[in-house]
């Protein structure tokens, strides 16, 4: 009996962390990731502009309608998180479609072939686009780069660079403060980043896992798993949306804000005489 | 140390104790955060509009936890 059983063992779950190379072109190596990205995004461009155009005023059920809660949800939440809400405006379509790839990116993640099931030379050929870092480290460049230009453009890079110290640089303490602002900066890249990254990928192994436990009803096994992944995707999206917005709209609202607002000590004497002698 | 590596695998050791430390705290973020959460919906049941709020902090805890997973994969 036991060694029935034993024709089901195998050496244990095969998960991949990293991802591997499938061809190159003139010298470039392509990953299965990479693949696997350019055929969410032709997938995304397709639904996209083909939704854009059925676009009516009378509401219509359907795909149509997701994408739409989606694009006022986000559109909303930009334009509100700005004190000038025409200032925001001009953000909306790069949030808007940053939520929506990284939503495609890993809800594609999760169709059955994606993984160990298709091979070839012995690597998946496909692997979930967020589920690499260098990709999700790209995306989070390119979105930190848009909030700095962006508020150096809006702001002027003087005003920019004096929004971290709440009062004379001279004075050590506020530099001191102005310099570890500074640095929480830098390291918004990274916790972006890898945080969009460990997600996807923690979720592929736990899948993985349990797809082995269950060795011929893996489908019934993984199921519950597959669910939490379609809602975590989902989740992370967002909160790499929502964080970006609130880094970008901090920037831009702190920077292009009155001086006055920051009390320093010239400053809370200046206000104390003011109002001792209104009364 | 090295004599110890010789006869027992401190890697193990050494990832087990890095899980086991590191879901620790953020279980008990979550758990104090979800705790007001329902006390604050309690109270005052239009407190539910805040739940998009209360999902962005529990992302931002997870990440440490996440970080701890991760190291299974950097300990040799």
């Amino acid at each position: 009996m036991i060694g029935i059983l034993g024709g089901f063992a195998s050496s244990g779950p095969v998960v991949y962390i990293t991802s591997k190379d499938i061809f190159t072109i003139h010298g470039v190596t392509i990953t299965n990731s990479i693949f696997y990205g350019w055929i969410c995004g032709v997938i995304l461009l397709v639904t996209l502009i083909t939704i854009a155009k059925r676009m009516t005023v009378k509401p219509k059920g359907g795909l149509t309608q997701f994408v739409e809660v989606g694009v006022g949800f986000i559109s909303n939440l930009v334009e509100s998180s700005f004190e000038d809400r025409e200032r925001g405006t001009k953000y909306v379509p790069y949030f808007v479609t940053l939520f929506f790839f990284l939503l495609f990116n890993n809800w594609l993640g999760l169709v059955p072939g994606v993984g160990e099931a298709i091979k070839i030379h012995g690597n998946p050929l496909l692997r979930p686009f967020t589920g690499d870092l260098n990709a999700t480290l790209a995306v989070g460049i390119i979105t930190m780069g848009l909030v700095y230009v962006a508020s150096i453009k809006e702001a002027g890079a003087k005003d920019y660079i004096k929004h971290f110290f709440i009062g004379n640089p001279l004075n050590p303490m506020y530099l001191f403060l102005g310099l570890i602002e500074m640095f929480t900066d830098m390291t918004r890249v990274i916790s972006l980043s890898i945080r969009l990254f460990l997600n996807v990928t923690i979720g592929e192994i736990v899948i993985a896992v349990f797809a082995y436990l269950g060795s011929f009803l893996a489908p019934v096994t993984s199921a519950p798993f597959t669910i939490i992944e379609l809602f975590v995707g989902a989740l992370q999206a967002y909160i790499f949306v929502i964080l970006s917005v609130m880094y970008l709209a901090i920037s831009v609202n702190h920077a292009t804000a009155e001086h006055s607002d920051d009390l320093t000590d010239e400053l809370v004497t200046e206000r104390i005489r003011l109002q001792s002698e209104k009364a | 140390m090295i004599l110890i590596a010789d006869a027992v695998n401190t890697a193990i050791i050494g990832k087990g104790l890095m899980i086991g430390g590191g879901f620790i705290g953020p279980g008990i973020g979550i758990g104090i955060i979800g705790g007001n959460y329902m006390a604050a919906v309690g109270r005052n049941p239009e407190a539910s509009k805040f739940l998009g709020q209360a999902l962005v902090f529990i992302a931002i805890i997870e990440l440490f936890a996440l970080l701890a997973f991760a190291s299974i994969f950097i300990v040799k």
